[in-house]
């Protein structure tokens, strides 16, 4: 082989690993979803041209709708509250504490365990007769709640439970945020009289913006994708108020074969969550 | 990197491929080897068969397969377990999209035939010499009925069955002063009344009479509405002529008899726990299960725990056979099959009375056969095994799935009221089942080719 038609040829190879990935597993199923989204397809079945009519069917589909605004409930219970934990935490692993390092660990252990098993876990917790929290309350002499089977209640304790499991991720990023602001501030402000509640909210809090943020996009797209834990502890019930969108699309996809109306559901969540993240970049952006 | 400041020689792109790339491609070919349908086998002569991978179903198909391959040599055939994954629906579905489908697989869901049925992936085992004397032999007029397509073919053998039935606490009956069981509806609801109980005085009931599953999985109502609507309207369809057929008075009065179940507090809302069996615990005295029960129970039961089995409690002034759901499981042929004939006669000898007898006795599993209890080797594992008696009785009276393309959906929808209406009251019944029958009318209606 001519030494330049080498030349030529190795960047390619080496890169040729990616591509194929990106072929294989980013483009043909993005590509083969959209062609999906016109179609009838119950997988085993021929693919039956039906035009827009799946597009038409999402906008007069209620449980979708709903699934939607339970999955934006959840964020709007899950995000604060993980940002508030986690960044109440940071602050304290980053002071001087004893056994420091073992709870900077402990905090961290839920995000490696399997989802599925911490789901269970919670589950029995939640439990309404023989659960420990429940059995908890009854002890201090309170009552009990229905955790998980009143429909007012089931999509908080979801999110109390995704907190509990993802927040120690959240505490590492604040951590390291917080080990960026320069000591220096903080003594400054101390000769300047500032209280602690001042130097958190004047120094702390605008030095790690730029985490804040990403946490509240990482915390967005993960709320966004919310499926392990309604499908095992719920199914989307109580009266499908834990109904996550992605559950919703499982199941059109797997519960019942519709291939080509759940990879319209799919492309359109898709859009629907670059629409969010775009605009909290923005906000973002502009922030810094 | 600069190959020649590090000091090493820059490499060639053939020393590249020998040493990267040929052993990816060669990993790769060896993979799509491991991947690929054996060849070997492929033929007209010798049939693959997929079992469940339930121990005692490996065991029954191992013996199946040893006595047909001693009889028939030249046309062998080679058994597996179905491969392990989330779900077998999702295997099969796999395979037929892979194109590596077995030729026989046995345990698919009755009430699935007709997806894969109307999808032509399967053999219309009525067009095989023998199969609609075979059938007629093995079963009833109304099982036949059950199993023929709305295309007028049949494509699956029925094979095995799991009647649901009511298992009891028959001390605990006994202690409540009850002679027999409580078997009508206001009977039931008057000894639930009478066991439901705060036993710790923390205010909070913890002793029910009863506990079915209130998870909105739509495959939970088969285990719950649908034996009750079975038992109260003596076998009737839930699906005819592509219709809803189940706004009646039955189905009524079953959402009826369960929400008061939950309303009443007799029925416990917990979800099943993993930590407690609550039924050997005895802090429930009833619930409604299967025959694999007495397996479970003689395992873990404690010293003096009596139980036995009645049919499903049925509506005050109920006359005649009390109907259940029997969990059915048939056997199919794929049309990926190169001689179907040939997998239709090891069928037949896996469903020989011998071969019903050893699936009994191995698994604890009834065949879906007529007249099992008055045959002799059956009677005589029957009286071996007593509890199981109540299940071979019940047999005589059972329905399967009707036969719909849709009827997970029909489940799910059904399903979603039964939650409004029993669990959360926000529905009467009789608004429960009518939207219900709307919603699964305008699903069929949709869908109708």
């Amino acid at each position: 082989m001519p030494s330049q038609l080498r030349k030529r040829l190795l960047p390619y190879l080496i890169v040729s690993p990616y591509l194929i990935h990106v072929v294989l597993f980013v483009l043909f199923p993005v590509v083969f979803s959209i062609v999906l989204t016109f179609h009838k397809w119950n997988i085993i079945s021929p693919m039956e041209f039906v035009g827009v009519d799946n597009y038409l069917h999402l906008f007069q589909d209620r449980l979708f709708w709903k699934s939607i605004l339970n999955t934006l409930q959840f964020l709007l219970v899950h995000i604060p509250l993980q940002i508030g934990i986690a960044l109440l935490l940071a602050y304290f692993l980053n002071e001087k504490l004893a056994l420091r390092a073992f709870f900077r660990a402990s905090f961290f252990l839920p995000v490696v365990i399997s989802g599925v098993v911490v789901t269970i876990l919670w589950q029995q917790l939640y439990g309404l007769e023989t659960g420990i929290l429940n059995r908890l309350l009854i002890s201090f002499g309170l009552g009990r709640v229905d955790w998980l089977s009143n429909p007012k209640i089931a999509i908080v304790s979801i999110a109390i439970m995704a907190t509990w499991k993802n927040v120690g991720l959240y505490v590492i990023l604040f951590l390291v945020g917080l080990q960026t602001v320069p000591r220096s501030y903080y003594e400054a402000a101390e000769v300047e009289g500032a209280t602690a509640w001042q130097q958190f909210r004047y120094i702390t809090l605008p030095a790690i913006n730029p985490t804040i943020f990403m946490v509240v996009i990482l915390s967005t797209v993960g709320g966004f994708s919310l499926f392990i834990e309604p499908y095992i502890m719920t199914d989307g019930g109580p009266l499908n108020s834990t109904l996550s969108a992605m559950l919703y699309i499982y199941k059109q996809a797997f519960g019942y074969y519709h291939m080509g109306y759940s990879a319209t559901l799919g492309i359109f969540f898709a859009i629907l969550i670059m629409g969010v993240v775009a605009l909290q970049k923005m906000f973002l952006e502009k922030e810094e | 990197m600069n190959w020649s400041l590090a000091g090493i020689n820059k490499p060639s792109l053939p020393t590249i491929l020998r040493s990267q790339l040929i052993p990816v491609l060669v990993l790769i070919v060896l993979f799509a080897g491991a991947c690929q349908k054996d060849v070997s086998r492929q033929g007209s002569n010798n049939v693959l068969y997929w079992s469940s991978n339930n121990g005692g179903e490996i065991k029954f198909a191992k013996w199946a397969v040893e006595n047909w391959n001693k009889s028939h040599p030249d046309q062998p055939v080679h058994f597996q377990p179905i491969p392990e994954g989330q779900s077998s629906e999702e295997i099969i579905l796999a395979a037929v999209v892979a194109k590596t489908t077995p030729d026989i697989y046995s345990n698919i869901w009755q009430g699935l035939v007709e997806f894969y049925g109307r999808s032509g992936i399967l053999v219309p085992l009525d067009t095989l010499n023998g199969f609609t004397e075979f059938l007629q032999q093995r079963c009833d007029s109304l099982t036949i009925a059950e199993i023929t397509s709305s295309d007028g073919h049949i494509y699956q053998v029925p094979w095995k069955i799991n009647p649901f039935m009511t298992i009891y606490n028959e001390r605990i009956l006994k202690e409540m002063g009850l002679d027999s069981f409580p078997s009508s509806y206001s009977s039931y609801l008057a000894a639930a009344e009478k066991f439901k109980k705060d036993t710790n005085g923390d205010g909070y009931v913890d002793q029910w009479f009863g506990n079915t599953s209130v998870k909105l999985a739509w495959y939970q109502r088969l285990f719950n509405f649908y034996p009750l609507y079975l038992a109260a309207s003596g076998g009737m369809p839930i699906i005819k002529d592509n219709r809803a057929n189940f706004n009646n008075e039955h189905a009524v009065g079953v959402f009826r008899f369960l929400q008061e179940l939950y309303q009443k507090n007799y029925f416990s809302k917990q979800a099943e726990s993993a930590a407690q069996d609550l039924f050997i615990a005895e802090k429930y005295a009833t619930k409604w299960t299967g025959p694999w029960e007495i397996e479970y129970l003689e395992k873990f039961k404690r010293e003096g725990f009596s139980y036995n089995f009645h049919p499903m409690p049925v509506p005050d002034g109920h006359t005649g056979p009390i109907y259940t759901y029997c969990d059915p499981k048939s056997m199919v042929i794929f049309n990926t099959c190169k001689n179907p004939q040939l997998a239709f006669e090891f069928i037949k000898s896996m469903m020989s009375e011998a071969g019903d007898l050893e699936f009994l006795n191995t698994t604890n599993q009834l065949p879906r056969r007529k007249n099992m209890a008055e045959l002799p080797g059956f009677q005589a594992f029957f009286d071996k095994n007593p509890k199981m008696q109540a299940f071979a009785e019940q047999a005589a009276h059972v329905r399967g799935a009707d036969n719909c393309e849709y009827l997970i959906e029909v489940f799910d929808i059904i399903s979603q009221e039964y939650e409004a209406c029993v669990l959360y009251g926000t529905k009467t019944p009789e608004d429960a089942i009518a939207d219900a029958e709307a919603a699964v009318n305008v699903l069929l209606r949709a869908n109708e080719k």
